[in-house]
């Protein structure tokens, strides 16, 4: 019974990050490549994300606080991190991350420092999101099983 | 009578050590064999990507194609993988007892066809990012059409849809040009592009009548492989290799 129920839970928690705009179609990619020998891989990705991808934003961070920015550095920088974003269907991180490179081409510091902020926004959003709904999967159990034995 | 007996003793050691040695030298032979068959099967693809998450997706994408996967994360590093640094050092992945200076005299006279006749490394396709720090997949394809890995097709892959950027790839020989990032249907598409080679060296000669420009049909060249390829470009008669433009080239 609380099995039905958690399933419900996951594909509605599921839907509501496509719906809400977290999540894009390659999210969906991942989750055609989980299988029995891969059973966590969308998890696993996610999680290598979070963790690649941390440094970063630390180098951004760091490259932002200079008295004379270094727009084609910065610009490397996040074509490295919105393709990584991008590869996981990071929808709103990977929008933030367009805006970003816009302004470094412009050589719009304000606008890259202030876009900084949504992208960091974002991503910390997303990492919650996920992490919850990872927490309903692993609960819910296998999603797929096989049927009970008749 | 002690004398003889300690010889015969020492035979039947030496004889034992022998035997030994021969069934160890069978069973690494067979287990060598195994080995090349299971390369044989299934194709290999070198994958250069800078990006961690990438590789790792990449990696995933290939195995659920079943492909053999060797990634790497620098177009240096794929040289070095193919044997083309000039570093004496540098040592094929699969390479078995070759030294490598071997490789180095021979270097430069090895046929393409994708694989490697010293260390049977064989290599079916290379899938390279197109911007990397340092080595771009365009200088990695470049550098890997001047080599005798210039049949090995090449696919480029990258997250911006540039034009200019696609049609240069094309001409300068890659085979494909992939938009990031990859799905599984752009990985199954690659099949058709795989260099299938052959499967023992041996039955590859130069002067092999098989060899025909002109055949439209598959190139056979040893009686056990079957060689299927539309390229015409695995004659060694042809020197360059020109891919029209495709018009699918954006996926």
């Amino acid at each position: 019974m609380e099995r039905t129920q958690l399933r419900r839970q996951v594909a509605l928690t599921r839907q509501s990050l496509f719906d809400q705009g977290f999540l894009d179609e390659q999210f969906i990619q991942l989750e055609d490549l989980q299988d029995d020998a891969n059973p966590n891989f969308v998890e696993e990705v996610v999680t290598l994300y979070y963790r690649d991808s941390a440094r970063l934003i630390t180098n951004i961070e760091k490259a932002l606080e200079k008295n004379s920015l270094d727009f084609n550095k910065l610009d490397g920088f996040m074509h490295q991190f919105k393709g990584s974003s991008s590869s996981i269907g990071a929808k709103k991180v990977k929008a933030e991350c367009t805006l970003f490179r816009e302004y470094c081409r412009a050589g719009n510091g304000e606008g890259c420092t202030r876009t900084f902020q949504q992208i960091k926004k974002e991503y910390a959003t997303l990492k919650r999101k996920l992490e919850a709904y990872f927490q309903v999967v692993r609960q819910a159990g296998p999603a797929e099983t096989a049927c009970w034995p008749k | 009578m002690e004398s003889g007996a300690v010889h015969t003793q020492q035979q039947e050691e030496e004889k034992q050590k022998q035997q030994k040695e021969e069934e160890e030298e069978e069973k690494r032979k067979q287990q060598k064999e195994e080995e090349e068959e299971e390369e044989e099967e299934h194709f290999h693809v070198l994958a250069v990507d800078d990006s961690f998450i990438d590789r790792k997706l990449l990696e995933r994408l290939l195995k659920e194609s079943s492909y053999q996967v060797t990634l790497v994360d620098s177009g240096d590093k794929a040289l070095e993988y193919l044997g083309l640094l000039d570093s004496i050092d540098n040592v094929n992945a699969t390479s078995s007892s070759q030294s490598p200076q071997q490789e180095c005299i021979y270097g430069e006279i090895r046929p393409g066809l994708g694989t490697d006749i010293f260390t049977g490394m064989k290599v079916n396709l290379i899938m390279t990012d197109y911007c990397m720090p340092g080595m771009s997949g365009y200088d990695l394809l470049k550098r890997v059409k001047g080599s005798y890995w210039k049949d090995v097709p090449v696919v480029i892959m990258s997250s911006e849809n540039i034009p200019s950027r696609i049609r240069m790839c094309l001409e300068e020989g890659a085979e494909e040009f992939l938009l990031k990032p990859l799905q599984l249907s752009d990985v199954e598409k690659l099949q058709t592009h795989l260099l299938k080679s052959p499967e023992k060296y041996s039955s590859i000669r130069i002067d092999d009548s098989s060899f025909n420009t002109e055949s439209s049909s598959n190139i056979t060249v040893s009686s056990k492989s079957n060689i299927a390829s539309k390229r015409k470009a695995l004659s060694p008669e042809i020197e360059e290799r020109r891919p029209k433009l495709k018009g699918l080239a954006v996926v």
